[in-house]
């Protein structure tokens, strides 16, 4: 059972909201993932199986469906959106991301005072008001006016442009807000009896999600410094990536902070016949080890540590550094996660039947164990129209004859 | 308010959160909880204190622990008490403050609330309905629990940081502030409040057990899908992209040097009747027809080309002027902002009032950031700046526990409470 199990979700999202609705799903909520006839435009997402592109084959749509049910269902003809408004009078959540002015299906706000008891979310990337609210987007425009961009990128590369981290990094950050709008206003429901609508500004999220750059710029107004891999800040820092010897990079920033767990690293890298200058005695003391001041014995030991790291793989090192107590890491690509064993003794990666298919597919799974609301996957990516019948013969009681009518006329499929 | 009224509270109200976070990630959690109404009591000790406390800027001078920026910012809307949960006697204080409370919140290392006594199991034996999340690196089960991290450690391991940057630079970019530590508060809050949904419904609380390595992987849906479906390894098609588009392709999609120093310009057209609109305003309508540009496909493969050339024309150009007249033509198209220009010079921000003047009793009139969700009967709010230490004591042991005044004070001498 999920902690959302029996709340039904009409999620009429764009790609911007696919994340938020495939949180719900997971959470347990019954999600109708509405698409328009001929499919939704995360269909056609890459990358593909064996990449060919079609609407079955899109990697992005089976990460972000999966566990939703498909109705395709043409909302902008008089016949879609009144069969719309017959499946809202049972639904508990509707979740939409039209902008206002850019030619909206329906208004969100009339519709959730039609239905007092409804939870209406508009996820969209500037909010219902303000002069940007209908301004054209994309992921990567979002994330350029709403700060992440401004603190990320290279201060080694001259020139270098700021950087936009890659994978739909607005739709992730917004997405946990509507989830959470979403359950906390369902939890309201319950003392209330009552619904509401939910106005949700992408670039409001993505501006409470720039660490001390919010603080910095609240209370001084000064900008911080794009530094490559590390955080931007008021003045320059110290690199943080290192390259070793098997063509990889550690991330060092975890260094000790306990004397003795600076032993404990010291004697990880003297062991190996290296790191002669991490016996200085003023090393010994933790705000001579502190990294981002510029300090002449941190120059000291990172010049050390470079060595030591630029001769070791990169396993080795992690490994012993954190025996040692030291939090750093590899800088690992995705494919790389899989092989650790931690994920998989906890369970992380998920196996998913395809069943029409044949094959079995490993996914990201879990971003969350609830002890005992376990969040599920779900069942695989749902096929276009998959569930169409069911909901509007099922559960709206359509004829066959009128559902084959509602096909022919292209309203649905 | 009578009985015909519909509740107008924030939409937590009456929840209440025993906070024993710090740094970032909790802290992200616990900000949210709060602005949603929910009563959060941060848990602190004087040896012990959250470094946040400590950092960069003091607006009004150097005067911890209560004249941060980052500290009010990060903690507004929360109470703050001062107990040592290693003195027996402290230990119990927080036992009597969870019997009251719906949730606690914690993110130190995965041994350390299990090292005080209060475990799970233990928490549960004081409030079987409690909802507990622990929030750690790597979770509180598997061979590496006792590995320990930060944002960047966790976003190393997640394969987020390899994931931004350039395709020829040395080293990625990664990611400029800690992402992790926010995406990670921000998850915890989504799971509390769908354990709180659910416990209204069945009265069942919970253990959520949280890896902020694992909130990074979930993000990585696509990629990690092209390997275990296609085989593809991350590196293998000359990733990470710069600021190029991975999925959807559009092309152009790139940052573009504007006029003056380090400014920035976003233009990506995902369509057909984007890059037309694109080229009509740009001066250069010819683009349209160079065969090399005429489709998407063409246009990928001529990409060095065609951004050479949109970036030559891009140049010296005023950024905010470019972002309008493109927008004016439904191109869609954002200057790089950093944080003072979202608090400064964003229209849209002003136009729906992300910040407003709060007042701090050391750090006095400042901006407070946004409300990211705004409900229409029961608004989340920001007018409680974040707490001096431990101002909330009288209020939670002798208001909400009931202490008499010598106790306290018997508590403040034996070493329990500070």
């Amino acid at each position: 059972m999920g902690a959302l199990d029996g709340v039904s979700v009409l999620d009429c999202s764009e790609p911007r909201g696919h994340f938020a609705g495939k949180l719900l799903a997971g959470l347990g909520a019954d999600v109708i993932k509405i698409e328009p006839p001929g499919g939704d435009v995360g269909r056609s997402y890459g990358p593909f199986l064996h990449d060919q592109p079609g609407p079955e084959r899109s990697l992005y749509w089976w990460h972000y469906a999966a566990g939703k049910r498909s109705l395709a269902l043409d909302l902008h003809s008089a016949d879609g959106i009144e069969l719309f408004l017959q499946l809202t009078a049972d639904a508990d959540v509707v979740l939409e991301t039209w902008q206002p002015g850019r030619g909206r299906p329906f208004d969100p706000i009339a519709l959730s005072e039609h239905f007092p008891e409804l939870i209406v979310i508009s996820l969209t990337p500037f909010g219902q008001t303000g002069p940007w609210r209908d301004h054209a987007w994309s992921d990567a425009v979002g994330l350029a006016l709403g700060g992440p961009m401004g603190s990320t990128g290279y201060d080694n590369i001259p020139g270098a442009p700021p950087i936009r981290p890659t994978e739909h990094h607005a739709s992730h950050i917004s997405g946990y807000f509507a989830a959470t709008a979403a359950c906390t206003a369902l939890y309201e429901r319950q003392d209330s009896g009552l619904g509401q609508h939910i106005d949700i500004a992408m670039h409001e999220c993505l501006g409470f999600t720039i660490e001390s750059s919010a603080p910095w710029a609240l209370y001084e107004r000064h900008p911080l410094i794009r530094q490559a891999g590390r955080h931007a800040g008021p003045q320059p820092t110290e690199p943080w990536q290192y390259p070793t010897a098997d063509g990889r990079l550690i991330n060092i920033f975890g260094m000790p902070r306990s004397e003795a767990s600076w032993l404990a690293l010291v004697a990880f890298i003297q062991e190996r016949g290296m790191g002669e200058n991490l016996s200085e005695y003023e090393l010994l003391d933790g705000r001579k080890r502190q990294l981002g001041l510029q300090q002449p014995s941190v120059a000291v030991m990172l010049d050390d540590i470079a060595e030591f790291i630029a001769a070791h793989e990169a396993e080795e090192i992690y490994a012993g550094a954190q025996a040692a107590g030291a939090a750093w890491s590899i800088i690992r690509t995705p494919d790389e996660c899989l092989a650790d064993e931690h994920w998989r003794a906890r369970g992380f990666f998920v196996d998913v039947e395809h069943e029409e298919r044949d094959l079995t597919v490993t996914f990201p799974g879990a971003p969350y164990i609830l002890s005992e609301t376990p969040w599920t996957h779900g069942r695989r990516a749902p096929l276009l129209g998959e569930h169409t019948r069911e909901i509007l013969c099922g559960q709206l009681g359509l004829s066959d004859d009128e559902f084959g009518a509602l096909v022919s006329a292209g309203v649905a499929q | 308010m009578t009985d015909s009224e519909p509740n107008t509270r924030p939409p937590l109200d009456g929840v209440r959160v025993v906070d024993f976070t710090w740094i970032v990630a909790g802290p992200t959690c616990t900000r949210l909880l709060g602005d949603l109404g929910a009563e959060v009591i941060r848990v602190e000790n004087e040896q012990t204190l959250d470094s946040i406390r400590f950092g960069r800027p003091h607006p009004n001078g150097f005067d911890p622990p209560d004249s941060g920026a980052m500290f009010n910012w990060l903690d507004r809307n929360k109470r703050s008490i001062t107990v040592n949960a290693r003195h027996p006697d402290g230990l119990d204080l927080i036992k009597r403050l969870i019997r009251v409370s719906d949730v606690v919140v914690e993110n130190y290392s995965s041994r350390i609330l299990e090292n005080w006594g209060l475990s799970y199991e233990e928490q549960r034996a004081e409030n079987p309905q409690i909802i507990y999340v622990s929030l750690s690196g790597f979770g509180h089960s598997g061979p590496q629990r006792d590995y320990s991290t930060w944002g960047p450690t966790a976003q190393a391991l997640s394969g987020l940081t390899a994931m931004s940057g350039l395709p020829e630079a040395p080293e990625p970019a990664g990611w400029g502030y800690s992402y992790l530590d926010h995406m990670a508060g921000f998850t915890a809050a989504a799971a509390i409040t769908a354990a709180l949904k659910h416990r209204r419904d069945t009265g069942q609380g919970q253990w959520i057990d949280l890896s902020q390595v694992e909130t990074g992987m979930a993000l990585t849906g696509s990629a990690t899908l092209d390997f275990t479906v296609n085989g593809r390894r991350y590196r293998e098609t000359g990733n990470p992209p710069g600021n190029r588009s991975v999925w959807p392709q559009a092309a152009p999609h790139n940052t573009y040097p504007t006029a003056g120093d380090d400014n920035w310009i976003m233009i990506t057209c995902t369509s057909d009747a984007e890059w037309e609109s694109f080229c009509e305003v740009s001066d250069h309508p010819h683009w349209r027809t160079d065969r090399r540009f005429a489709t998407l496909p063409a246009r990928l493969r001529h990409e060095d080309e065609l951004d050479e050339q949109i970036g030559s024309w891009t140049a010296g150009q005023d950024g905010r002027a470019l972002m309008q007249r493109l927008q004016a033509a439904d191109v869609p198209a954002g200057v790089v902002q950093n944080g003072v220009d979202l608090v400064v010079s964003d229209p849209q921000m002003k136009a729906r009032e992300w910040t407003v003047t709060r007042n701090h009793p050391v750090i006095g009139e400042h901006l407070t950031d946004g409300l990211q969700i705004h409900f229409s009967r029961t608004p989340a709010h920001r007018d409680r700046p974040g707490p001096r230490l431990g101002e909330a004591n009288h209020y939670v042991f002798a208001e909400l526990l009931g202490l008499s005044d010598e106790r306290i004070a018997e508590l403040q001498i034996n070493g329990a409470l500070g």
